[in-house]
Formats: C-alpha cells, structure tokens, sequence
C-alpha cells in the first residue's frame, strides 16, 4: 500500500480516535503552522456553521430540504449520508451559495448566507474548498497550474502563488507529477489534485461531494487518509457519501438525510442505523 | 488595478490561443459578418448620394416678362436669395438661353431651327436652387406673386413624385442596412457566446474557488475585443484587396455624384472597426452575464 505523507493506510484507520482526542487549540496551532497563516479571529466556542430550520423548495415546487438544523464546531469531521435525491446536494448548494434557502438560516463563519451581499459571496467562498466526484480539473493545465489557478483568479499577488502551491503540493504528496496534465494521472491522483486545489487558499471548511465515487476501494481509503489528515490540521471537513464501508469503519460524526429530512445526527455513527 | 488588467489581458490571450480552432472559427465568422455589414453600408451611401444628387436637380425656373427692368429684375432676385428654402439664384438672360437651346439641339442631332427666325424667341429667366426640393412648392409661389414673372413652370407634382421615390428608397436602405446590422448583432453574439460555453466548467470552477465577478469576466470580455479587432482587420484587409477593381467600377458609377472617396474610407474603417470590436465586447459581456447570475 502506497504512503501517504510518509503514513501508511494501515496506521491511520486506527487513529481518528486519536484525533477526536486532540483538543482544539493544538490543532489550530498545527494548522497555522503548516499551512503558513495565523490563527483566525473566531474563538474556538463559536461553531464554524450553523443551519437553523432550513427549508429548500426549488422553483418547481420540490421540497429538498426540510427544518434542517445542523451544528457544526470548528474542527469536525462529518459524514453527510443518505440515498440520492435525499438533499445531501442541495445542502451543499446552500452551504457555497449556489442557492438560498427558502426558510431559515445558514451561517458561515458568523455570516448569514441570506443576507449576503453579491459581492461578498466570493469571498465566503474562499472560505470553503470543495472537492467533487469528477475531479472538474481543467484538462489543458498541469497539476500545478490547476491548484495555482484557484489563487490566480482570486488575484493573489504572484509572489504568494508559488510558495503556496508547492506547499499543498506537498501535502497531498504530488510533488513530483507537478508538471504532468490530469490525463496523465491516475483517478486518485486526480482526486488529490483537487483536494490540493481546495486547500490552496486555506479554507475553514472543505466540503466533499462523493469524493471517492469514481475511484475503487484502495484509493478511496487513500483520499480517506488525506481527507483525515487535512482534519487533523484543523480544517473543518464535511463529506457526502454513499461509501458504507468507509463510514461505518472511521467512526465519526454521521449526519443522515432522508427526503430533505435529518432523520439521524450521531457521533461516532456507522453509516446505517444501528439499534 | 494594472496587474488585474495585465491578468485579464494575459488570461484573454491564453483562452484564444488554447481553443485556437473556435477562436479562429469565431474571428473568420467575426470578418465575413462585418465584410457584409461594410458592402451593405457602401451601397447604402452610394444609394444616398445618388438620391441627393437626384433631389438638387430640382429647380424652380420663373420667365421674366420681356418689359422687366434690369433694377427690377435685380431686387427679385435679391428677395428671392434672402427667403431661407433658397440656396441661389441664377440670372440666365435670352442670349444665354438661346446658346444653351442650340447646344442641346446639337447635342441631341438636331437641325437648329433658330436660325431661321430674324429675333431670339426665347425669354430670360431666373433659374432658384433650392435648400430643400420640397419648399418647391413656397418657393414658386412667391414667384408668382411677382408682376415680372412672366410664368413659373409647374414641377410641384413632379418634385412631389420624385420625393415620394427618393423618400421610399431612403427609407428602405436604412431598413435593409438596420436589419443586416441586427442579423450581424445576433451572428456575431452567438458565435462569441459558443466559445464561452465551451469553457463553461472553467467559470465554473471559478465561481467555486471564489473568483469576483470582475476576474471571471474580464478575461473573456477581452477574448472578445480581440475577436473582434482580428475580424475587423481581417474584413478590412479584403476590403482593401478589392477596393481597387471596385472602385474602378464604382468611380465610373459614381462620377457624377457628389462622393467623397477619402472620408468613405476613413467611415467604413472606423465603422468596421467599431462594430467588430464592440460586438465582440458585448457578446462576450452578454454570454459570461448568464453564467455569473446566480
């Protein structure tokens, strides 16, 4: 099995405990340490994401989410569960501002989604970096223009872009296929590409839309370890998925949906009901 | 503020060059719309100085009584320049008509009949140039009105007739040349818009990262103007290719109207110009719009 930042699989599927136990200052000091920013504002009791009653309804009248309450503190890890069509999209649509919700509140980072200005939903966004299952890297662009582009575009001074690219480069381990294109590379490697890409602008929260629908069981693990790792720096992480056998192993916090309802929301939960 | 244009202006570069095939596909389009806008403006001016030319024809000749006195004649005239429909006024007397009868009757092949007769039949008349050909009708009346005028001849229906056709014509060229105008509008935006949406998941990913609107859309609203610019130096190249076996024809179509060759050019390249950068800024503002509101 292939090392991941000079961790085995085998190593860390027994860790999270470990992890849970780490209290949360020293976990934000290691995130300021090894992604090179200071520490944020936020006191550590102020929870990174709040949803309060939410209520979506699409235009077409579809009800995706209903009274939807969800506490999320900084420095978790959650798995979002549930079958297709259940809302686990849509949540994740209101949590970047893609959409409103009809009803209630999201608050990110002590900002209400809602009432956001237009011109302030960028800047939430580099809040949050988002991982999908088809990678959305661009095919023309190396890995290292890939996960550069997301500060290009944000209009990062060009001294920073560098320094900071290899850094994440060399957290997901992809030192060396920096100058290969993603058609060049493996799906895991894709994946990794983009979770480096979320990560560039050092987000509070990465959010994870079926992360490992499209590689087999190995590199799923693989993604798992890194998602693991990226948590245990202090960065919040939430990840929806349909990998029973991932989540009912790790043993974290898992929120289920079902027909736009929260029907379980349990720490340290397996991925079905277990009673 | 500089390195954001500098970015814009680097990224617009990259996005030609890396979907090089749709982006020539979209300046050739680009060249051949704006050549046809440019032929349709060149017939449309042509068309216009010939209906010009065809309405300053138009002139009110009054025939002095014989016994009119010279003073007389000159404070007629003299009142007939200052009324503003009038732009001027011409004193043909009878030996200058009589010359002019039998010019034309030479220039027609015709025997001149004058000779025969002892004295100049003909009557010496003040020909008025008109500001505008439908004041026609102000400006013979007055003329009437005045005891030394012999008579005026009655071209009022004619110059209405005539007005009516030039007006028509008038009208329907700037018809055609609106309609070609919006036929290119819609081409042009759409092709613009192709190249747009066939980098769609780039914005996308964009908007995901955390780009502002002005980072997403600049690149493109640049990829645009340079669309545009390559296709209006394309369209204008061919148009200079062709400019001279054309306008072999066209001089000799249009020796006779009052068309200036030198400020067509300096209008048809500012217009080309104009329109292909501007439709390229618009079609691609337009296109990137729909994927930025959300």
């Amino acid at each position: 099995m292939p090392p991941i930042g000079g961790r085995t699989i085998q190593a860390s599927t027994a860790e999270p405990n470990l992890i849970t136990a780490t209290p949360p200052s020293t976990t934000r000091s290691i995130r300021s340490r090894v992604l090179g920013r200071s520490q944020d504002q936020a006191s550590p009791e102020r929870p990174l994401l709040v949803l309060h009653d939410v209520t979506m309804r699409y235009p077409n009248g579809k009800l995706a989410l209903r009274d939807v309450d969800l506490v999320i503190p900084e420095g978790d890890f959650v798995f979002l569960v549930g079958p297709s069509g259940a809302g686990k999209s849509t949540l994740i649509k209101l949590l970047i501002r893609d959409e409103v919700a009809t009803r209630g509140e999201v608050v990110l980072d002590g900002q209400d989604l809602a009432h956001l200005p237009r011109r302030q939903v960028p800047r939430i966004r580099r809040k949050i970096g988002i991982v999908f299952q088809d990678f959305k890297l661009l095919p023309s662009k190396s890995v290292w223009e890939n996960v550069a582009f997301a500060l290009e575009v944000t209009g990062t001074p060009r001294g920073r872009i560098g320094p900071a690219v290899d850094r994440v480069l060399a957290l997901v381990g992809l030192t060396d296929q920096a100058q290969q294109v993603p058609s060049q590379l493996s799906g895991g490697e894709q994946q990794r590409t983009a979770i480096a890409r979320a990560l560039v602008h050092d987000p509070r929260l990465i959010i994870a839309d079926e992360p490992t629908g499209n590689l087999d069981p190995l590199i799923s693990w693989e993604i798992l370890q890194l998602l693991l790792r990226i948590n245990e720096l202090g960065v919040t992480v939430m990840m929806a998925t349909h990998n029973a056998e991932v989540v009912t192993a790790l043993r974290r916090r898992v929120v289920a949906l079902e027909e736009g309802w929260v029907i379980r929301d349990e720490v340290g939960g397996a991925y079905h009901r277990e009673d | 503020m500089l390195s954001f244009v500098l970015f814009s202006l680097s990224r617009a570069w990259q996005g030609f060059w890396r979907n090089a095939v749709m982006s020539l596909a979209a300046t050739a389009t680009m060249g051949l719309m704006l050549l046809m806008l440019a032929g349709f403006w060149i017939i449309q001016t042509g068309l216009l100085a010939g209906l010009q030319f065809t309405e300053q024809k138009v002139e009110v000749v009054g025939y002095l009584q014989p016994n009119a006195q010279a003073n007389q004649i000159e404070v007629l005239q003299s009142r007939l320049e200052a009324m503003p429909e009038v732009a001027s006024v011409a004193y043909i007397d009878r030996d200058i008509a009589l010359a002019r009868f039998r010019a034309s009757m030479t220039a027609q092949g015709r025997e001149d009949l004058t000779r025969y007769l002892d004295s100049n039949p003909l009557y010496a008349s003040l020909e008025v140039k008109l500001v505008d050909p439908s004041n026609v009708r102000a400006v013979g009346d007055a003329m009437r009105a005045d005891p030394n005028i012999r008579n005026v001849i009655n071209i009022e229906d004619l110059v209405d007739r005539v007005l009516t056709v030039t007006n028509i014509l008038r009208t329907a060229g700037t018809v055609v040349l609106v309609v070609v105008g919006i036929i290119v509008l819609f081409i042009i935006v759409n092709t613009i818009r192709l190249a747009v949406v066939a980098r769609a998941e780039e914005i996308e990913i964009m908007r995901l990262v955390g780009a502002s609107d002005a980072f997403i859309r600049w690149p493109f609203v640049f990829e645009g103007a340079f669309v545009g610019l390559l296709g209006a130096l394309l369209a204008l190249g061919v148009l200079a290719a062709v400019a001279d076996p054309i306008s072999g024809f066209m001089v000799d179509f249009f020796r006779v109207l009052p068309l200036q060759f030198g400020s067509l050019t300096r209008d048809l390249v500012v217009l080309v110009l104009g329109a292909g950068v501007g439709l390229g800024v618009l079609g691609s503002w337009l296109s990137v719009r729909t994927y930025l509101i959300r």
